[in-house]
């Protein structure tokens, strides 16, 4: 317990009225300084569990331990966490530098101690220049960023963030996702965002939480979420695929209807029915040999870096990306062959025949 | 180019003129409907005539008559503490009413909100008459405190400023109550959760975060409340029982008792005064808090 700065155990929240609970007993440990991000489709319950770790909303019944202390009783106001919310919140009667003085303000900081402080903050998301500003008279970009130094100037036990990058414009996003990443490890804050954003997600998080229907998929990094899904609808979640199932004729073989023989590298039984995928990326163009496809190419989207390929496969339909700099780029209608390595397959189930 | 960097269509000569076609029906309703009225009573404010106001020749003898006579001063004043004193405590009745229909997620909401102003369907006089029931001399009140020997002679609840205050409290608080809904917009739920996160207790958050928010309602609230109590003529007559004098009864004494037109014309003025400088005032005020 003890090297566990915030602890989850069984929340469970059943909303009155509701026939199934919002969030379904769900646990889950963080180590001090990691940034973890719960990441789901709308309705999955992620909001609600960072509503009720802020003490927002009353857990049906579970236990939360932030730093050792079981705080699922605390008052809201008493739980030392900062939150960023989704549409900022920011207090339309105060300054810039007076919504970030609140929080000091609350806990009885000495007014010399607190200009300080503020400014310390404000220069921290580099605002610093902007105190005296109305925040009605902030961009969203800089709304964001006084929500960030509103909810770190009271050096918080955690950070909660609430779908902190969806109300901001695409390049702006990505420029928020690095600084914010950046902010947190510099002040070295536990940190919980929920997001519906793989990308999101991926990129900024130490570990993720992929959940489904109130309960956790799977929690690991985002490498071994992306390369190792736990299930299909994991798999299906983050990133693309091509979904394969098929039936073992030897040991690291299957029989993909449609496609033929493909071999993976992963223990199932002769004989057992098995789900497979192969991400798009690990797809390469290839001479026509073991673990390849030959189709003809139905679809071809250039996106830049990548040009994604939609291939007929005897029926079958496979999809593709290529680096635009990997030579010869098929064209539309041309027959071209794909090859995996036994590797790259990933394995998600096994059902007995 | 406008300022605002909105695309914006600059008024071409026909366009200007087509403007203003559209805005002529407007400008006749409000002409004959507004406008010639007020004209027509500031006009017969300085008649010599006593009924006609165009007859006759122009003079200042009833604005020096509503000056100088001390008794007109009375009234005035009699005028402002009635409406501060009721717009004082429609605000504070309101205030609870409109923070909890804003606030409340319940279903039952929207009918919450019709019964809380449903009091505006039914005419000011007959609610009145309804606190006349309740407050007077043989009324619900003194009849239960007699009943109950508690007293033996009525508590003077009626007839007096006392009653004619709580009747209008009652008939302006519908007002009140809607004219808060539509100030309320800046509260937001986020604000008092983001709030409390930061650590203000519950006392702190209305202190700090909805009292503020709420307050260009409140102040909207009772403006309203204000103007409609210093015009009201009705309740302050009937509940007042002749005994209390304001601009609303007095005007209407002079216009239809003592038939001194050009008297009442004058008094009405007065008070068209008074309600102006009032808003004037409270629309700066009010734009200063939402600067």
């Amino acid at each position: 317990m003890s090297e566990h700065h915030v602890v989850v155990e069984n929340l469970v929240k059943t909303y009155p009225g509701a026939a199934t609970p919002s969030v379904d007993h769900v646990s889950f440990a963080l180590p001090k300084g990691e940034m973890l991000a719960l990441l789901g489709p709308s309705g999955c319950g992620k909001t609600t569990i960072l509503r009720m770790i802020a003490g927002l909303i009353e857990p049906t019944s579970g236990a939360i331990q932030l730093n050792g202390r079981e705080i699922s009783q605390t008052p809201v106001h008493k739980r030392n966490m900062g939150m960023v919310f989704q549409a900022y919140a920011l207090f339309p009667h105060m300054t810039v530098a007076g919504n970030v003085a609140f929080g000091l303000e609350m806990r009885g900081v000495p007014q010399s101690e607190r200009g300080p402080r503020v400014q310390r903050a404000l220069d921290m998301v580099k605002l610093g220049h902007l105190g005296d500003r109305r925040v009605t008279q902030l961009s969203g970009g800089q709304q964001q960023r006084c929500a960030i130094a509103r909810s770190l100037v009271i050096e918080p036990e955690l950070l909660l963030l609430d779908e902190p990058l969806s109300n901001l414009d695409a390049k702006l996003r990505d420029e928020m996702r690095d600084e914010i990443r950046e902010i947190q490890s510099r002040t070295g804050v536990t940190a919980i965002f929920v997001t519906h954003d793989q990308d999101e997600a991926l990129s900024m998080a130490d570990r993720l939480a992929v959940m489904s229907a109130g309960k956790i998929e799977q929690i690991g990094t985002p490498r071994e979420i992306f390369d190792a899904p736990a299930n299909e609808f994991v798999a299906g979640f983050i990133g693309a695929g091509n979904f394969l199932s098929g039936r073992v004729t030897a040991p690291g073989q299957a029989e993909i209807e449609g496609l033929g023989p493909l071999r993976f590298e992963a223990p199932a039984s002769i004989g057992s029915h098995v789900k497979l995928m192969v991400r798009p990326h690990r797809l390469k163009l290839a001479a026509p040999g073991p673990n390849a496809f030959t189709g003809q190419v139905d679809s071809v989207v250039y996106r830049g870096q990548i040009l994604t390929l939609g291939i007929n496969v005897g029926g079958k339909r496979l999809t593709a990306d290529l680096h635009t700099h990997a030579g010869h780029l098929p064209a539309k209608g041309e027959t071209v062959t794909l090859a995996v390595a036994p590797g790259d397959v990933t394995f998600l189930s096994e059902a007995a025949a | 180019m406008s300022a605002t960097g909105f695309p914006t269509h600059q008024a071409t000569g026909s366009n200007r003129l087509m403007l203003l076609a559209l805005l002529v029906p407007g400008l006749l309703a409000l002409m004959t409907t507004f406008l010639l009225p007020m004209i027509w009573l500031a006009r017969a404010s300085f008649s010599t005539s006593s009924m006609a106001a165009f007859g006759g020749g122009m003079t200042l003898e009833h604005y020096r008559a509503a000056i100088t006579d001390p008794f007109y001063w009375k009234v005035a004043m009699n005028t402002l503490s009635l409406g501060v004193t009721v717009s004082f405590f429609a605000v504070i009745l309101s205030y609870p009413i409109a923070l909890f229909l804003t606030r409340s997620t319940s279903r039952w909401r929207g009918v919450l909100t019709a019964l809380a102003v449903a009091p505006l369907l039914t005419s000011a006089v007959v609610r009145t008459y309804g606190w006349m029931v309740i407050l007077g001399d043989r009324g619900v009140i003194n009849g239960t405190l007699q009943a109950l020997s508690l007293t033996v002679d009525p508590i003077r609840l009626s007839n007096n400023t006392f009653g004619a205050t709580v009747a209008l409290v009652e008939i302006l608080m519908p007002y009140s109550i809607l004219a808060m809904l539509a100030g309320f917009g800046r509260l937001n739920p986020q604000l008092e959760e983001a709030a409390s996160m930061l650590g203000a207790s519950k006392l702190r958050v209305f202190w700090r975060i909805i009292l503020p928010l709420s307050l260009p309602g409140i102040l909207t609230g009772a403006l309203l409340v204000f103007v409609l109590a210093i015009s009201a003529f009705v309740t302050p007559r009937l509940m007042g029982g002749g005994r209390v004098f304001v601009l609303g009864t007095e005007v209407f004494q002079e216009a239809t008792v003592t038939l001194n037109w050009p008297l009442a014309a004058t008094l009405s003025v007065v008070l068209l005064a008074l309600f102006s400088s009032v808003i004037v005032i409270y629309q700066r005020a009010l734009r200063r808090l939402e600067a």
